[in-house]
């Protein structure tokens, strides 16, 4: 390793409103390191990160690169000093290719120079893993696959360092797997990495060095060559030591087990529906969920999962089969509006586009499903006090990092925007309870408190749909697992007979 | 607390910048069409604002403006954009230039009022029926719809007063003349007519539904989020719908009360042009009902010092017009640069 660092941040002091998110950060970062960032939710990392590519500008401290002393005023400005970012909610534009979305912003060769450009990705292609259909619209991309381009981006440019701000928590493993290879290449070629993620696991497993920030203050610098080799129990303790306190996280109590009795309270009976593009994306999909039972679905990603949340959540209509809640015919109750009066929640997996109105407070997006009900309006008139008395209960109880419930939504931290959602579904007490990655973008001390809520919802009775890519979290807490394959249920496995190796072959598609 | 205060007073400081900019601008064309900006910005000012002819004018203008930004704020809240306010504003005059004589002699003066309001009222939001339906159910864009409506609008007035509801005892295309005894009555001891207050009490009352009623709240949902609205179960068509319509309806309310007020009649190729007036000035109050009143104030003063000013300087009436348009340029711009420097 080199003695000079690539980059430099002194001192790095960001206030926003009421709060302070960094203060006083120092971070170096070295040619060929992966620099893994930890913290809870709202701690400051991507405060620090968006000040290092341009996006906010720090209110004070200092930026080396190279040990020049720099000014970094926009994210262009970053990228012309090789630092390239690819942000927690990226956008890319969804209309564009692959390609053109890769040579968007470069101003010279903007007349497509076709076959150097291809030449140029496929050799980045091979150098650092990756894969990509060049052509591909955006729109038509999984989330990882998109995260490829913006990865491709970076490279592209020629970035010497790459951020990526919580890449993993919307991969599957084995989309997670290859990130690490590429990242990997990248280290192998002197290239930077800085890292964010709330997975411990792969912090230990991928990371040269591990700075840990805590309400903006960085509290601790570790080794992952250390951490390694004290081991993986040992390694976890001491980093929940510097990041929660030194509190013990909470014995995991998702395993110990209920007696659940089968009573159905949701049916679905050979259901099809179709996808955006009038595909067929569900298959005669037939499910009975039984009260009080938390039903993991496993799949890769784009097998029907958002499709089977939205038609029972109301807000996608059912071609042909039956849904039925307590003996009751809902199919033709749609709208999100009937099912939620039904006693149907559900939390999206898309919290930015779909799950929040951003620029709205944070009491009015806690009533967004309440707001005709008493206390919160009265005769169409809204009771501000009440809403944000409502409010101000689930920031508590959520332990939601935000100065007031009048804060709007989007200035709010990743992991704390996903807390909104969970607070606004589970207060509504439902009798099934659908969710969509419900534990994406948390903090471990958060998703512990998450898989504890539903576990107390199922115990209330609930049934709880427990959609999720993370084979791990379904096998923790769910008490029957189906595996969704190109929309159709391919079996469905007692808690008991579950384990990673029957489910992931069935994930892909193979039958015992 | 400086921090508090500087957020509170940053949004303003771009509205008035962009006016700031805007009259320099306009400066520099009137420069270019060979005529002297500080006469001509000298005389606006004294004339619109300093004698007392046109103080009550600015005054009597803002109910107008008032009432028709009441309307916009209604759809623009919901990232609506009803440009077809000047169409809507037209339905609503020639409907009550058209019955108000036929009504004279049937209905109280406190009921004919009502009635007319109500007329008028309607008649704007018959005009925006077909561009919220487009929209509510094939989400056709309602800029261009609306947009559209404006001509067939003037069109057919036009040709409404030439003909079917033409008052054939006076040779100009235009309805019947509607008696002094049923023009709206002034506000006590002024020369103002009662429509200021009208004007005055819609925009605080729209306001307030905005902020505080579950409509007003769906409303504001739909412009933050739409898919968060479907998402939460909100009937989307159905506030589409109805913020569109009362988006005209206060427009043709408007057009109501200046045929009652002012002209005292439909005339043919009568088209005061407010939408193009409102529109920059919604924007420059941030959507803020509140705001919406001094602004009134200052762009009706505008309007009155500009016929002024053109009539003795022979600068074209619409060089108004363009000062508005580069008001919402300039706060366009502002937008657009303070948006970088926040993030
Ligand atoms: N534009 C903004 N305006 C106001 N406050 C902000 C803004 N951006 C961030 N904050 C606040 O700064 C703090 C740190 O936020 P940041 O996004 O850096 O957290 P994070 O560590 O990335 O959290 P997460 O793990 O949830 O993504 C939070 O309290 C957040 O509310
Ligand atoms: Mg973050």
């Amino acid at each position: 390793m080199n003695n000079q660092p690539l980059i430099r941040l002194k001192a790095i002091t960001k206030r926003f409103k009421g709060v302070i998110a960094n203060d006083a950060v120092d971070f170096d970062l070295y040619p060929g390191e992966v620099h893994t960032l930890l913290g809870e939710n709202g701690a400051g990392k991507s405060t620090l990160m968006h000040i290092l590519s341009g996006l906010v500008q720090p209110d004070s401290g200092s930026i080396e690169i190279r040990g020049e002393s720099v000014n970094i005023r926009s994210p262009y400005d970053s990228l012309r000093h090789g630092i390239g970012m690819v942000y927690q909610h990226f956008a890319l534009v969804p209309n564009l290719t692959v390609i053109e979305n890769i040579i968007l912003g470069f101003e010279e060769g903007l007349i497509l120079n076709r076959k150097r450009t291809e030449s140029v990705l496929k050799q980045i292609f091979k150098e650092f893993e990756l894969s990509l259909p060049l052509d591909e619209k955006i729109s038509n991309l999984s989330v990882g696959e998109r995260q490829r381009v913006e990865i491709a981006k970076a490279l592209f440019h020629r970035s010497d360092v790459l951020i990526l701000d919580e890449p993993t928590s919307v991969l599957t493993p084995i989309e997670s797997e290859e990130l690490f290879n590429t990242v990997f290449s990248m280290r192998r070629m002197g290239k930077a990495v800085v890292f964010i993620t709330h997975k411990l696991k792969e912090t230990i497993g991928i990371s040269d060095r591990i700075s840990i920030l805590k309400l903006g203050k960085k509290v601790a610098e570790m080794s992952g060559e250390d951490l390694r080799q004290v081991g993986e129990e040992e390694g976890y303790r001491r980093i929940f030591d510097v990041m929660f306190d030194n509190t013990q996280l909470p014995k995991d109590t998702t395993t110990i087990k209920r007696s659940s009795e089968e009573m159905p309270i949701l049916e679905l009976d050979q259901v099809v529906c179709l996808g955006n593009f009038g595909e067929m994306r569900l298959k005669k999909l037939s499910l009975k969920l039984n009260k009080g039972e938390i039903f993991g679905i496993a799949g890769v990603d784009g097998n029907g999962q958002k499709e089977l949340a939205e038609i029972l959540a109301g807000q996608r209509k059912v071609v042909s089969g039956r849904l039925i809640l307590d003996g009751n015919d809902i199919t033709h109750e749609e709208g999100a509006g009937t099912r939620t009066d039904l006693g149907i929640s559900y939390i999206t997996d898309d919290r930015m586009q779909e799950g929040c109105a951003l620029s709205m407070s944070v009491a009015e997006n806690s009533i967004l499903r309440l707001f005709k009900r008493p206390p919160f309006s009265r005769r169409k008139i809204m009771n501000k006090a009440n809403i944000n008395r409502h409010a101000e209960a689930l920031i508590r109880e959520f332990d939601i990092k935000v100065s007031g419930p009048d804060v709007d939504v989007g200035t709010l931290s990743g992991g704390n925007i996903q807390k909104i959602l969970l607070a606004r579904e589970l207060s509504l007490h439902p009798k099934v309870l659908v969710c969509n990655k419900p534990t994406q973008g948390l903090d471990a001390k958060t998703t512990r408190y998450v898989k504890d809520r539903l576990q107390q919802e199922s115990v209330r009775g609930t049934a709880v749909l427990f959609i999720s890519s993370d084979l791990d979290e379904l096998l923790s807490c769910s008490d029957r697992i189906g595996v969704l394959y190109d929309g159709e249920l391919l079996d469905i496995v007692n808690r008991c007979d579950a384990n990673r190796e029957n489910i992931g072959k069935l994930m892909l598609g193979i039958r015992q | 607390m400086k921090q508090i205060l500087y957020d509170k007073a940053a949004p303003a400081a771009n509205s008035i910048l962009s006016v700031i900019s805007a009259f320099v601008v306009g400066g520099v064309i009137l420069l270019f069409i060979g005529k002297n900006p500080f006469t001509l910005y000298g005389q606006l000012f004294l004339q619109g604002m300093g004698s007392s002819l046109g103080v009550i004018e600015t005054i009597i203008k803002m109910a107008p403006l008032l009432m028709v930004s009441a309307g916009l704020l209604v759809a623009f809240s919901g990232g609506l954009w009803n440009l077809g306010v000047e169409g809507q504003f037209l339905m609503g005059a020639i409907l009550t230039g058209w019955l108000a004589p036929k009504l004279v002699p049937f209905l109280s003066l406190p009921v004919y009022f009502i009635t007319l309001g109500g007329i008028g009222f309607a008649g704007g939001m018959i005009w925006a029926l077909l561009p919220a339906i487009l929209k509510a159910r094939y989400n056709l864009n309602e800029i261009i719809i609306t947009l559209m409506m404006n001509y067939v609008a003037l069109n057919l007035v036009t040709w409404m007063v030439k003909g079917p509801i033409n008052d054939l005892s006076v040779v100009p295309a235009q309805t019947k003349l509607i008696p002094m005894t049923h023009r709206m009555p002034m506000i006590p001891f002024t020369r103002i007519h009662l429509g200021l207050i009208i004007g005055l009490i819609v925009i605080i009352g729209v306001y307030w539904i905005i902020r505080r009623t579950t409509m007003g709240y769906q409303i504001r949902v739909l412009f933050a989020n739409k898919r968060a609205a479907i998402h939460t179960g909100m009937n989307v068509k159905r506030i589409i719908v109805w913020s569109l319509l009362t988006s005209g309806g206060f427009s043709g309310l408007a057009g109501a009360i200046d045929v009652l007020a002012i002209k005292g009649l439909f005339q043919g190729g009568w088209n005061p042009m407010y939408g193009i007036t409102c529109i920059p000035l919604v924007f420059l109050a941030r959507l803020n009902g509140w705001a919406v009143i001094p602004l009134s104030y200052f762009f009706s003063f505008l309007v009155v010092g500009g016929e002024f000013v053109a009539r003795d300087q022979g600068v074209p009436v619409f060089f108004v017009h363009v000062l508005e348009g580069l008001m919402l340029l300039s706060f366009a711009a502002g937008e657009h640069i303070g948006k970088g420097r926040v993030t």
